[in-house]
């Protein structure tokens, strides 16, 4: 893929897909396309995804093909927008009850659980947007060393806390709920409050650190 | 107040959803049959989206502590107050102390799954983040975060006395759709609708699709034919909408529904026009039905006819009620 | 509702002049049977001539003897309704608007065609009066 895609979400949004690898640069990008695009008529809200940006309509638009050229223009004129943000630390326990799919990471990347945990908490992770469930963070900076693919089938329940791998990405469940991706671990935080102002701890720009607290092998 | 009598879970407080906060993670939530609930409130000259009770499980039984005037639509639940029967998509006027029973949906003209009872003024909850929805995921919303108890009260906006006893047509006979005998749900292909076998994509279409126990307000797990891609698809995660059709690795779809997360990851082979997603958030599970494809022009004229439909009755009810209340 | 002496005579009388053998009614605490004897040949009248009563048309609109999600009449002739009660329904456009019994009475007839487009005052339904 070497230019951006635009495909629907039916007639209650598009989504427009950047090109390339992921990377906070293009991500900065999107933030920057986002700003933008959410100041038009057509738009309700622009939400960022991984290097990728959704528009849900106030109205679906008569005319597509003028927001979407629209939207092409705007993405060739995005610069990166650095975000200043804040670094969070959370303490992770690796492994044993609270990380029941480690076993599969280590299964499909070959890895051992020692190296798995030092590969996790190696980087600082920025928070490229927020989606999936309530003041939950999609991260950047995976290293792909640890990527492991989605599950084939989701699983109905995983707890609040729960740290997990789908794809090339890592994240932070916020509140209990299914997901198709891989818990190797699980943290205490706060991560939503719909009586604060903004109800999320964090946003796009901020940044997570993992600390191996326990790896139970 | 409204006293819950039943103690039947997934009952929730619903309005026509949440918008605004999907760039926090929160979904949008809302009624299943939107077009059902605006209609209930309608009947009452209440706004469009006031807030009311979604019912999915009966019997259900509530008692007005006090004189209410309210509008049952959605399911046809042979509903009661006290012994006396209600017509389904109608208005009615309680006294203090009257108990409404939803029996099981009867599904004589239209099988549908959910009902919503509406009241004068709208279920009197807080609004949180735009919306008085339940949002189950994040435990805010709708009365508590949670699904309705039995023994739980439910204040009712304040409404100056109703003109009620007239009804609205439901919009299964109004606006029917349906192919081969079974409804019907218009879909628009999504970002990897070309990268599945052409054998995949025409059974999509051509075969029907049955509603899986394991469907839910979240999403609808769909059993039919296997959908293979060409190559397997990994994607980074995106925004997602009500409707949109997923297929995970297994190869049979889960649509979602209100209560869908705002973004997800799994490959999208199309997504129903928001003009029909009401009629699956109808179907009952164990039903079946087609998806039919649509294109851009007629999925806005779908929408359009949703609301002139919704306009119609707006502007005759309002009619209705002055003339009475004129006489 | 309660059926009075003179009630069931004018209903007696009422029977007679039909080709109707026998005549049930069913109401919130009321169930009345009405044959017509073999023996007597006819039933003779013992009231003046019954007045049906007809229900009309509160508006223009299309005329729905049964709600469009039933199969059942809300009101088949036979069926005691009160004062107040839909006997039928009028739709116009997205509304369903009822017919309602002026008078508490029985229902004798059906008058207008299921599915019917009909005027301000069209009668659509006769109702045999009967005392409250």
């Amino acid at each position: 893929m070497t230019v951006p895609v635009i495909t629907l979400l039916g007639t209650t949004a598009l989504l427009f897909d950047a090109p390339g690898e992921t990377d906070l640069p293009t991500q900065q990008r999107i933030w920057a396309l986002a700003l933008e695009a959410e100041t038009w008529p057509e738009v309700r809200e622009a939400v960022p995804g991984m290097n990728n940006l959704m528009l849900a309509f106030a109205r679906a638009p008569r005319n597509l093909d003028a927001l979407e050229a629209r939207l092409h223009q705007a993405w060739e004129a995005a610069a990166p927008l650095p975000l200043d943000g804040r670094l969070i630390e959370l303490p992770v326990t690796y492994g044993g009850d609270g990380g029941p799919h480690m076993a599969d990471v280590i299964t499909h990347t070959g890895l051992g659980i020692d190296d798995i945990v030092a590969l996790h908490t190696a980087p600082e992770y920025p928070v490229f947007a927020l989606g999936s469930h309530p003041g939950y963070c999609y991260l950047g900076g995976m290293d792909l060393r640890i990527s492991t693919p989605r599950r084939k089938v989701p699983v109905l329940s995983i707890p609040g806390g729960a740290v997990s791998i789908g794809g090339a990405q890592t994240g932070v469940s916020a509140s209990s709920g299914p997901s198709g991706w891989n818990t190797i671990g699980t943290t205490a935080m706060v991560f939503f409050d719909p009586a604060r102002d903004p109800p999320a701890l964090l946003r796009p720009g901020d940044a997570i650190r993992f600390r191996a607290e326990r790896v139970i092998r | 107040m409204i006293e819950i009598l039943s103690d039947t879970a997934l009952a929730t407080v619903q309005d026509l959803g949440r918008t605004g906060a999907l760039n926090w993670g929160v979904g949008t939530s809302g009624a299943m049959d939107p077009l059902a609930l605006a209609a209930g409130n309608l009947l009452l000259g209440n706004p469009a989206g006031a807030a009311a009770i979604e019912i999915q499980v009966f019997p259900f039984l509530v008692r007005f502590t006090e004189p209410c005037a309210f509008a049952l639509t959605g399911a046809d639940c042979a509903a009661r107050l006290d012994d006396r029967p209600l017509l389904p998509w109608w208005s009615g006027a309680a006294t203090a102390g009257q108990t409404l029973r939803l029996g099981l949906p009867t599904g004589t003209t239209w099988r549908a799954s959910r009902a919503y009872l509406c009241v004068a003024g709208g279920i009197d909850v807080p609004d949180v983040l735009g919306s008085r929805s339940t949002q189950l995921r994040g435990a805010f919303g709708g009365h508590e975060g949670r699904a309705l108890r039995q023994g739980d009260h439910l204040r009712t906006g304040t409404a100056a006395a109703r003109i009620t006893g007239f009804g609205a047509m439901p919009p299964a006979l109004a606006l029917p759709l349906e192919r081969g005998g079974l409804p019907a749900i218009r879909v628009l292909p999504s970002a990897e609708y070309a990268r599945y076998t052409a054998a995949s994509r025409a059974a999509f279409w051509a075969e029907p699709w049955r509603i899986t126990p394991q469907s839910d307000r979240y999403g609808y797990r769909l059993a039919g034919p296997t959908l293979t891609p060409e190559a397997p698809i990994e994607l980074r995660s995106h925004g997602i909408v009500p409707g949109v059709i997923q297929v995970p690795h297994g190869g049979q779809p889960i649509v979602q529904m209100r209560d869908a997360q705002p973004s997800g990851g799994y490959p999208k082979i199309g997504t129903i026009i928001e003009a029909d997603l009401w009629r699956l958030g109808q179907a009952p599970i164990g039903s079946r039905f087609h998806f039919i494809e649509t294109d851009w022009t007629s999925a806005l004229a779908a929408r359009d006819a949703n609301e002139a439909w919704l306009a119609g009755l707006d502007r005759l009810a309002g009619l209705h009620r002055m003339r009475s209340a004129a006489r | 509702m309660t059926l009075s002496a003179p009630d069931i005579a004018r209903l007696s009388a009422w029977l007679a002049e039909t080709d109707l053998a026998e005549l049930e009614l069913r109401g919130p605490g009321c169930h009345l049977r009405l044959r017509l004897r073999q023996d007597a040949g006819h039933v003779t009248p013992i009231a003046e001539p019954v007045t049906l009563h007809s229900v009309t048309s509160p508006s223009v609109g299309v005329f729905l003897p049964a709600h469009p999600l039933h199969d059942t009449l809300l009101a088949p002739a036979g069926t005691l309704v009160e004062a107040g009660q839909p006997v039928a329904l009028l739709r116009i456009g997205a509304l369903l608007l009822p017919v309602t019994a002026p008078v508490p009475g029985i229902v004798a007839e059906i008058l207008a065609t299921s599915g019917a487009t009909v005027g301000y005052g069209t009668p659509l339904v006769a109702l045999h009066p009967v005392a409250e």
